[in-house]
């Protein structure tokens, strides 16, 4: 007897689900993927998490007794600064890891799927937030070895952590961005440190904007690195900035508006053309 | 007829001349072959010559307005001492161009050539000496730029390139030394810059060692990067510090004496395993 229907069995056909569902589980799946991977080579999120923290220590014994700053002690000033430049720094991973994903052939692997597309994006996000906010967490204890001495209530602590969670994401998100940019793993290790350090040594972090010279000054107060710094500083230091704050929260959803659907395009661009 | 002995034309055989003459004669050939890839990668060269430019211009105008130095502005004590951070950073590309050509068997290829052995490390080091002429001239341009005003005597100054030059001696005998040691072109790039970044911070290249804390600043005072800076900020700023200048004379020469033997030994070692 001859059929021209297959027929399928009855547990083979997705499950009817919102589209909103499946991008979400989706996103889920490839954050946990993401974080098992972490897990397996434990080396390269030790050397992501000592990078910020050697810094930190570096400055703190070399520029800490030459550097006044108002109001406050040097190392509460600088481990303050250094939450934001931990998740600054620790956003490189993630470009790196999308290039390679994509020169790897997994990327076009998972597009065989039926899968929502975007969880690559945002599965990554979402694990490397977790990172980053865990290489912040390791530079608060270092902090509060060499001497960092916090003041502020819960209600700060949760406003400042709800900062660097924000900023994370936007320097998350530019990294992937130069991840789907740039072609090589090598490239995007170049460029992420390169924008790292000069955002880094044109901020507040290592010293107060006031003993610049105007040019420099002008820049410096005004980028969003510094305003997430004076931010999260305020609030750790229970000297809010109420002005800081706002300012950094628009830079932060400001760039992420624009960043997402360019990464978003920059992928989809890049995957077509995989194929 | 036969014959057992080949004649060999009169002019293929080797002119006869003292061995000394064939080593220098072959280091001034291996110089120029240096000196001409240098010319053939040109941006190797602007990134080489950036990184110190960079670093530089970020002190002076982001960090520096909140050090404070004695007895000199902080752009003539940053520049100063960074005409030998600038040596330093550029010695870097001595091993592991010496370990690149280790692993690609150029140096084999040489071996087999009728010239000095002698003569790919120290036409190597030559050709440093003349990059280290350049890098000094750009620093110094740059350093104008920016606000340097050198004191002190021609004869100073020529005494401060006499010091610079021993300075990049020494620390490209270093470099060729890690090159010829380690098994792989990224252990030779790790151990130089780990080496490099400490020698530069744990210095007074940035900030006077007297605001160190106790333990740091006994090493930051006597190890020879800071000697040999306090040496040439002496004479170019018109404080000649007699102590240190001959401190830094004995460092370069103790090292040296010390350096150049093993790096021999260690490349000795190296080819002849090689082959």
């Amino acid at each position: 007897m001859k059929s021209n229907t297959l027929a399928l069995p009855a547990r083979v056909k997705p499950q009817t689900r919102p589209t909103l569902y499946w991008t979400l589980a989706d996103m889920f799946v490839l954050a946990k993927r993401q974080l098992v991977r972490m897990q397996r080579s434990p080396v390269d999120l030790v050397i992501w998490t000592l990078q910020p923290v050697l810094i930190l220590v570096l400055i703190r014994c070399v520029f800490g007794g030459a550097i006044a700053v108002a109001g406050t002690s040097y190392v509460n000033y600088l481990v303050t600064g250094f939450l934001v430049i931990a998740v600054l720094l620790g956003s490189g991973p993630t470009g790196v890891g999308m290039a390679t994903d994509i020169k790897r052939g997994l990327v076009d692997r998972f597009r065989s799927l039926p899968m929502a597309r975007s969880a690559v994006l945002t599965g990554r996000a979402l694990s490397d937030l977790l990172r980053s906010i865990l290489i912040a967490l390791v530079t608060l204890v270092v902090g509060l070895l060499i001497g960092f001495r916090p003041a502020g209530t819960v209600l700060e602590w949760v406003a400042a952590l709800g900062l660097l969670s924000l900023g994370s994401l936007l320097f998350i998100w530019l990294s992937a961005l130069l991840g789907l940019v740039l072609k090589s793993a090598e490239a995007v290790v170049g460029a992420v440190v390169i924008y790292s350090y000069l955002l880094m040594f044109t901020s507040n972090a290592m010293a107060p904007t006031s003993a610049m010279p105007t040019w420099a000054r002008a820049f410096a107060e005004h980028q969003p690195v510094t305003l997430l710094i004076s931010a999260v500083r305020g609030l750790l230091l229970n000297q809010p900035d109420a002005q800081a704050a706002w300012q950094a929260l628009a830079w932060c959803v400001g760039l992420l508006v624009i960043l997402i659907p360019l990464t978003i395009w920059a992928y989809g661009h890049r995957t077509v053309r995989a194929t | 007829m036969n014959s057992n002995t080949l004649a060999l034309p009169a002019n293929i055989s080797p002119q006869a001349r003292p061995a000394f003459y064939w080593t220098i004669a072959d280091m001034l050939v291996l110089a120029r072959c240096q000196l001409k890839r240098l010319r053939r990668n040109p941006v190797d060269l602007v990134i080489a010559a950036l990184q110190p430019i960079v670093l530089l211009v970020l002190f002076r105008y982001f960090v520096g307005g909140a050090i404070a130095v004695a007895g000199t502005s902080y752009v003539n004590y940053l520049v100063a001492g960074f005409l030998v951070i600038a040596l330093l950073l550029g010695s870097g590309a001595t091993g592991t161009g010496l370990a690149e050509d280790l692993q690609r068997g150029l140096v084999d290829r040489f071996r087999s050539l009728p010239m000095a052995k002698s003569a790919v490390l120290t036409g190597r080091i030559l050709a440093d000496l003349l990059r280290s002429s350049l890098i000094i001239l750009v620093v110094w341009a740059v350093g104008l730029l920016i606000g340097f005003r050198p004191a002190g005597t021609v004869l100073d100054w020529a005494a401060a390139l006499g010091l610079l030059l021993l300075a990049s001696l020494l620390f490209s005998w270093f470099a060729a030394l890690l090159g010829s040691t380690l098994p792989s072109v990224e252990a030779v790039q790790a151990a130089s810059l780990t080496a490099i970044f400490l020698l530069m911070f744990l210095s007074n290249a940035y900030v006077p060692t007297s605001t160190m804390p106790g333990w740091l600043r006994a090493f930051a005072e006597h190890q020879p990067v800071s000697v040999i800076i306090s040496a040439v900020r002496g004479l170019l700023l018109n404080q000649p510090d007699a102590a240190a200048t001959w401190q830094a004379i004995a460092w370069c020469v103790g090292l040296l004496v010390v350096i150049i033997p093993l790096a021999v030994r260690a490349y000795g070692r190296r080819t002849a395993q090689a082959a």
